[in-house]
């Protein structure tokens, strides 16, 4: 029996849905190694509290909340700080963190100031004895590495999506807690935050690709793939070779050609009817979804899930459904 | 301004990988080396500094094997100063024992700027600049897509999921570069000839044990073969239904 | 002049060489890298010549030489070594020891002795085994990838202080009067109108007191400096196309095969290769004459026709095509080659000067050989402080006194039996010269150059892809990873009067799929282009372009 640690990441006063994630496969983890705690830490702004009781309802036992208006955005340093103080004090059998932009940046602070190593982009947790064990992504998703961990806590940033929230009712007794560090003595100060202007998400690394094809037949239609990218937040346009070489779209765009390989979680084709050389570029994609008139069009052949149909009809419902999807995260 | 730039030396991944026979590592045969590219856009936010801050000069270190010695050179090539190699047999996946390594280099260097690249796509673990910063206890800015230095104080911004961040720190520190902060400068042919009479040293270095170990590799497994859901927009519910429940990824 | 009703002469409508920018007079830049010896092109010549050079100076520094410190360096236009390398091969190994004689032959980076070998002539559908010809017995020779010979040789000559510079094409000979002085790179970083854009690296210039041309089949510094020099030969080289691809197979391969006959068309000279590279790694290609008869004739085309045939299809239908590539070869042999092949501070070596034997499709061992006879004859020019052609005439007559130029007289005609007759026809000639060592049928056959020939406007039957066995040509671009920038300058030169026949004989001839055919118009996509040069032959001009464009072959 050996208790686990999990950090929920928050957005403003909100929990997100990868701190459910990670409160989830903390809950796992702890089953499997015969039954301990869930200690989660969730560190945020004023209402964080109120957000992260429903943490219990995931699996967390003990749930510390650090409610400070100056934390409403993430403060490494403080969050580093407050995490190990926790982690040291609690007997940890691995503390888990997301691989999110946030997570990248807080979990391997956290290992080495335990004197711990740390894996990322975790696709699952196992308990072997004394070994945590862990898949992990390499060399861009061609290989799947199998990895052991003897370290104590073990801090493994699980993957996003991988692990999808759970309901596991448990105690979920709020305990408030107050940072480790004063908020103002930082090193790094942020000074300013803009939100929703992510920058352009590259091509090789967004989690989601959204790419379109000459089926949506002018420039000026290549707005449906646009807003149906900024619809997932997470994703990035690409575009057939076709389309690059009449000009709707700047060669930096396309997939498939001049060795230009991708593999997000999710590649949506947009009225592409899959030329091999495409095919080739984006086949190692977690989950393909195409969408296209011509039933016969080879993208079919390599989709997960084929819509056949107008795009002009499918692409704007999609991008609703999945404005309104997100917007329950 | 005294900068160092770890670097690393990554298989080309535009190719289909073996797993070796080991069951470990990827079989390198056959596979093309250079540098990471996060880390050459690291050494070239270092050379841009460097030429900025009269006096000052950038150290390319990279751990490994001999091997590594032509990822320090092409460093070199494009304009980094001197070179530093720590001599290892291999380059363990465990990056706590890089990192360690890393810092035990650094900490005497009077650094007052510590680049790294922000992940390199062979391990794909994208954590041994914070944990290097942690280790020597300085401030850490990662995954920066703009860098301004001055009167000994930076600022940057981050690029997260959504959301644009601007920060100010303190030197020393150690940033993590990511795509966006500047385009790598080709080595020039002149760059090419300076980098042999630059200064390489060798430094065997004795790794900690680690404590994440590779089990096993494998390749991940085909495409199963596709499937039409539906059509037209009436497939729509269906989609975003399997996308959030089989397929996980909305 | 218009065509012939019926027909194209690809001549008629190719751009001349365009010496004003290949041939330059300025003085070298103030900047210039200075080397002693310049070799332009990291291929088995260049290296061995490199590699040669540097011990025979270290043997002198080591006896008390007074040479000092000689600079040798080598331009490669390929991001890596061996990535623009496309052969066979099956290697005669005797240039290799020569330039190792310390090593044996377990040490050199070859796949395998050729053991079984097999020799078919093939129908549509059936495969008529034929006795394997004098010339193409391989007993001794080595299976090998050039890629991983050249990779290797890299560091053989790195070990010995040799510069590499790779991701540098040369693009223009430095002269002044009639000596070449050094070369001129081609800049990186130009934005598709030719304006500097990002990461911009101007041209660089290098100076040598000796440069050796290594550029490899079709050197467009080369014929430069042969058509600036008026320098020409007895007949014009002529050239063949190889398309050749790698498979990982199932089954294995259990002998070196070639094949004549289909789908290669009776008027046409060429046939396959395939070679088990390893167990589970077999390579297969088709080479044919760039001298075919018809527009339509397309050597992508016919190679992937091939692999239908059960002879290939058994073996491959199970396998993984993993690298596409293509390469032009010169088969003009004997009466090819340039009356000299040096000049004041220059010198030509390997298949840039023709030295190909093609009755047994060789020239790796040649163009070794010949790059160690100009680092001979470097090196006597050093010492005599001497490197005028009058100095350098030296390496001329090592290779005329040679293995080469024996071996390539011995089959003098029997490429050229092929240019004038009919596939059958021509074979008996050939079973002639062989039997008299090359005397027969007589006289020296007149060659026309390969863009000369006629080409009749021909029907054909799209040939559909299944994208399994059988691969369009962007597919197989892709497999040739390259990964050109697509916003970069043309380097192609298209010439006058593109007709819509042309732009079908040229969509034909490119392998690469950089020309198409869009009704009346010709669409070119110079970012596929793989190097192969057979455009440089019967079409638009092949010119450097950023270093590091190109292919990115790792096993051909």
């Amino acid at each position: 029996m050996a208790n686990v640690f999990a950090f929920v990441e928050s957005r403003g006063a909100d929990v997100r849905k990868v701190g459910l994630e990670a409160v989830t496969a903390a809950r796992q983890l702890a089953d499997k190694s015969g039954g301990g705690e869930v200690h989660a830490l969730v560190i945020g702004g004023q209402g964080i509290a109120a957000k992260a009781s429903s943490l219990g309802q995931y699996g967390a036992d003990v749930i510390i909340v650090v409610e400070n208006d100056a934390l409403s955005n993430y403060s490494p340093e403080v969050a580093t700080a407050t995490a190990v103080a926790r982690i040291k004090s609690g007997g940890y059998r691995a503390a888990i963190f997301s691989t999110t932009a946030q997570g990248r940046d807080l979990a391997p602070r956290v290992a080495a100031r335990l004197g711990v190593s740390v894996v990322t982009d975790a696709l699952s947790v196992d308990v072997e004895g004394d070994l945590l064990v862990v898949r992990h992504p390499m060399n861009i998703g061609k290989v799947i590495a199998t990895l052991e961990i003897s370290g104590s806590p073990a801090v493994i940033a699980m993957r996003p999506n991988v692990v999808s929230p759970t309901q596991n009712p448990k105690a979920g007794r709020v305990e408030s807690a107050q940072p480790a560090i004063d908020p103002a003595s930082v090193r790094v100060k942020v000074t300013e935050t803009r939100q929703g202007a992510g920058g352009k998400l590259d091509l090789a690394e967004a989690p989601v690709v959204v790419a379109g094809g000459r089926g949506l037949k002018a420039k000026e239609n290549f707005k449906l793939v646009e807003d149906l990218a900024s619809a997932f937040g997470n994703a990035a346009v690409g575009a057939t070779r076709a389309v690059t070489d009449d000009g709707w779209r700047p060669h930096s765009d396309q997939i498939g050609q001049t060795g230009r390989l991708v593999s997000p979680e999710l590649y949506v084709a947009v009225g592409i009817s899959g030329a091999v050389q495409h095919l080739a570029g984006m086949r190692t994609s977690k989950t393909i979804v195409a969408v296209n008139k011509d039933k016969d069009a080879p993208i079919f052949k390599v989709a997960d899930y084929g819509i056949v149909g107008d795009v002009f009809e499918v692409i704007p419902a999609l991008t609703d459904a999945v404005r309104e999807a997100k917007k329950h995260h | 301004m005294k900068i160092a730039v770890c670097v690393k030396r990554v298989p080309d991944m535009d190719v289909r990988f073996r797993i070796g026979s080991d069951n470990t590592s990827v079989d390198e045969t056959g596979l093309k080396f250079d540098i990471n590219d996060f880390d050459a856009w690291a050494v070239e936010a270092a050379l841009q500094l460097r030429d900025k801050n009269a006096g000052s000069e950038v150290t390319a270190i990279s751990l490994g094997p001999d091997v590594v010695q032509e990822t320090i050179r092409k460093a070199l090539s494009m304009g980094a100063d001197k070179g530093i190699q720590l001599k290892t047999d291999k380059i363990p996946f465990d990056s706590l024992t890089i990192a360690r390594t890393l810092a035990e280099e650094l900490k005497p260097g009077g650094y007052d700027l510590i680049l790294f690249g922000k992940i390199s796509p062979d391990s794909s673990n994208g954590v041994v600049g914070p944990m290097t910063a942690e280790l020597l206890g300085v401030p850490c800015v990662t995954a920066i897509s703009s860098l301004e230095i001055a009167n000994g104080k930076g600022s940057a911004k981050r690029e997260l999921e959504g959301a644009q961040e601007f920060v100010e720190f303190s030197l020393p520190a150690v940033l993590t570069v990511d795509e966006g902060l500047n385009t790598a400068r080709y080595p020039s042919l002149k760059g090419i000839m300076a980098a042999k009479k630059k200064p390489l040293e060798v430094k065997p270095v004795q790794l900690s044990d680690p404590q994440v170990r590779v089990r096993k590799l494998e390749l991940p497994p085909d495409r199963k073969a596709g499937r039409i859901i539906g059509e037209g927009a009436a497939a729509v519910p269906e989609l975003v239904k399997l996308l959030q429940t089989e397929a996980k990824v909305l | 002049m218009p065509d012939r009703p019926g027909s194209v002469q690809p001549a008629r409508h190719q751009a001349p060489l365009p010496l004003d920018r290949l041939i330059l007079t300025d003085r070298p830049d103030a900047e210039a890298v200075p080397m002693d010896v310049l070799f332009v092109g990291g291929g088995p010549a260049g290296l061995a010549g490199a590699i040669e050079l540097a011990r025979l100076v270290k043997a002198d520094r080591e006896a008390g030489g007074d040479l000092g410190d000689v600079q040798i360096g080598v331009l490669e236009k390929a991001g890596a070594l061996g990535e623009h390398s496309l052969s066979g091969a099956v290697v005669n190994p005797v240039a290799i020891r020569a330039l190792f004689p310390e090593l044996t032959d377990k040490d050199f980076p070859f796949r395998a002795p050729v053991g079984a070998e097999r020799v078919y002539f093939l129908t549509g559908s059936r495969a008529l085994r034929i006795p394997t010809p004098p010339t193409m017995q391989n007993h001794g020779n080595h299976i090998a990838s050039i890629c991983e010979i050249v990779r290797w040789l890299g560091e053989k000559a790195e070990a010995l202080g040799v510069n590499i510079f790779t991701g540098f094409p040369a693009a223009s000979l430095l002269t002044e009067g009639k000596r070449v002085t050094g070369v001129r790179t081609t800049p990186a970083g130009l934005g598709r109108n030719g304006e500097p854009a990002g990461g911009y690296t101007p041209p660089t210039d290098i100076t040598a007191q000796i440069t050796v041309l290594a550029e490899g089949t079709r050197g467009t510094l080369s014929q430069a400096y042969l058509e600036w020099q008026k320098i020409s030969s007895p007949n014009p080289q002529i050239f063949a196309l190889g398309v050749k691809e790698i498979w990982e197979t199932l089954k294995p391969l259990d002998a070196i095969v070639h094949t004549l006959g289909w789908p290669v068309p009776r008027d046409a000279f060429g046939g396959s290769f395939m070679y088990p590279l390893s167990a589970n790694q077999i390579a297969v290609g088709l080479v044919v004459g760039l001298d075919y008869k018809r527009t339509t004739d397309d050597v992508h085309e016919m190679l992937q026709r091939m692999k239908l045939h059960p002879l290939f299809k058994n073996l491959l239908d199970s396998g993984e095509m993993v690298e596409w590539g293509a390469k032009t070869i010169p088969e003009g042999g004997y009466y090819a080659l340039p009356k000299r092949r040096h000049g004041d501070g220059v010198m030509i070596v390997g298949d840039a000067a023709g030295y190909v034997e093609v009755a047994s499709l060789k020239g790796i061992h040649y163009a070794m050989q010949s790059g160690m006879f100009a680092a001979r004859a470097a090196f006597d020019a050093l010492k005599r402080k001497d490197t005028s052609a009058q100095s350098l005439k030296e390496y001329d007559a090592m290779v005329d006194a040679s293995f080469i130029a024996r071996d390539l007289y011995r089959r003098r005609n029997m490429r050229l039996a092929f240019q004038e007759s009919n596939f059958y026809v021509a074979g008996i000639k050939a079973g002639l010269m062989t039997v008299t060592a090359g005397a027969l049928p007589g006289d020296m056959i007149h060659s026309h150059r390969d863009a000369e020939v006629p080409r009749e406007l021909a029907e054909f039957e799209p040939f559909v892809p299944d994208g399994k066995l059988t691969f369009s040509k962007l597919d197989a671009v892709f497999k040739s990873g390259n990964a050109t920038r697509d916003d970069i300058p043309s380097h192609l030169i298209v010439g006058p009067d593109i007709t819509p026949e042309v732009a079908e004989l040229y969509s034909h001839m490119c392998p690469a799929g950089v020309y198409e055919r869009d009704g009346e118009r010709l669409v070119v996509s110079p970012a596929n282009c793989i190097d192969c040069k057979a455009t440089d032959v019967l079409g638009p001009r092949w010119t450097p372009r950023e270093g590091g464009s190109g292919p990115k072959y790792r096993l051909m």
